[in-house]
């Protein structure tokens, strides 16, 4: 008797206990059309992993932005009434501010969310079932080059995600005040410290799993900071003390 | 999920603009890149299904139990070509759960908190997609 396809999907993700595969894997041994269905199923989801990340051509970044100032333009009327509203004889700097706000945290997201795609394009998926996979001999050195390719191509990556928060984050730093700005900068140290282990550690070992996994979470974390900074510069500016407050105490904790 | 790179780049757009419009709606109870990943989501998943109302297309036909019969064994790796033109032609509840889960990554809780359903329907639903897709690209 066939075992349910789902189970063979299952199957294919390895997802199932040690005594259902086995039991599946015996099937297999005997039945050419289960195993046909398997193979197949582990195929597409391998194919479907490995299609293309696209990026946008730079065009579509000037297109965007001339559209928003576009849409901007044929809302002024609206966003002057708003501005007066929510601060009295402040109009234009009102707008200035939160003109400038939306800039920031648009192109703070924007980086996060492109770095986050490529996290997720780049970082080993996780073995299903916990394991580690065990690959033929043959294949590990060609294996380990590809990690270490990829890894470089990660890290290349997150550094120019970083490197676009920073700028963000540095044309700003005037808005905070300097015991918040040398908190901030302390954490960073520490970070920055874990990245400079990290890349000592995968010198001395280049194919080292826990030094590649410890470097890719020193960036995670290191942007996660930079974006709070930017969503505290943000708050300041729109004046959301509670929101600028609850991050502060964030960096301090982390700290 | 966007059909072509020139879609793709109306959607950016679009995603943007909506993005400048709603800022002042972003209350800080996520990250701003989960708030922006989740709007482009959103808009994504909205353009597909009012693409497909228009097109009408014969995915329906598809739907059918049959599909996850076992079919003949494939002898060679599936072309990137071929397996988006195959996207294009699933159900767009199971193309989703599809995309997130094998092409981006999500894993099924993930994908049943951005779609919207239950763990478990996002995994019968992946593998409806795949069952599907592997009739296709017979």
């Amino acid at each position: 008797m066939h075992p349910d396809a789902i189970v063979i999907n299952d199957y294919a993700d390895d997802v199932l206990t040690p005594a259902e595969r086995a039991d599946v894997e015996r099937h297999l041994a005997s039945c050419g059309d289960c195993r046909a269905l398997a193979d197949d199923l582990r195929e597409i989801r391998r194919a479907a992993g490995s299609l293309e990340q696209r990026d946008p051509p730079v065009r579509a970044w000037t297109r965007i932005e001339r559209a928003i100032q576009l849409d901007a333009a044929d809302r002024t009327g609206g966003a002057e009434r708003e501005a007066r509203d929510d601060r009295p004889g402040a109009g234009g700097l009102a707008r200035f501010t939160r003109s400038r706000s939306i800039w920031l945290g648009l192109a703070a997201a924007a980086v996060l969310v492109l770095a986050t795609a490529v996290g997720w394009r780049f970082l080993p998926r996780p073995q299903p079932g916990g394991g580690t996979a065990n690959p033929p001999a043959a294949a590990m050195n060609s294996d380990a080059a590809q990690v270490e390719a990829e890894l470089r191509q990660a890290e290349a990556h997150y550094e120019k995600a970083i490197q676009g928060l920073e700028q963000i984050a540095n044309a700003e730093k005037g808005a905070l005040d300097p015991q918040t700005a040398a908190t901030l900068q302390k954490n960073l140290s520490v970070i920055d410290q874990a990245i400079s282990e990290s890349r000592a550690a995968l010198r001395a070992e280049p194919t080292s799993e826990p030094a590649q996994m410890s470097l890719i979470d020193s960036f995670k974390t290191k942007m996660g900071l930079l974006q709070d900074t930017v969503a505290l510069i943000n708050d300041m500016r729109r004046g959301n003390e509670a929101g600028a407050a609850r991050i502060v105490s964030g960096f301090k904790s982390k700290g | 999920m966007a059909g072509s790179p020139e879609d793709g780049e109306d959607l950016l757009q679009e995603i943007f603009l909506q993005a400048h419009r709603k800022l002042g709606s972003f209350k800080g109870d996520s990250s701003l890149g989960t708030w922006l990943y989740r709007l482009a989501l959103n808009h994504c998943l909205d353009y597909v299904r009012s693409r497909r109302a228009k097109m009408s297309k014969l995915t329906d036909r598809l739907d059918g139990d049959a599909s996850y019969q076992p079919t003949a064994r494939r002898d060679t790796p599936i072309a990137r070509l071929d397996l988006e033109r195959a996207l294009e032609r699933l159900p767009e509840g199971c193309r989703e759960a599809f995309v997130l889960h094998d092409v981006e990554g999500f894993d099924h809780k993930e994908v049943g908190k951005l779609l919207g359903i239950a763990e478990g329907t996002s995994k019968s639903q992946v593998f409806k997609a795949r069952a599907k897709l592997r009739v296709l690209l017979r």
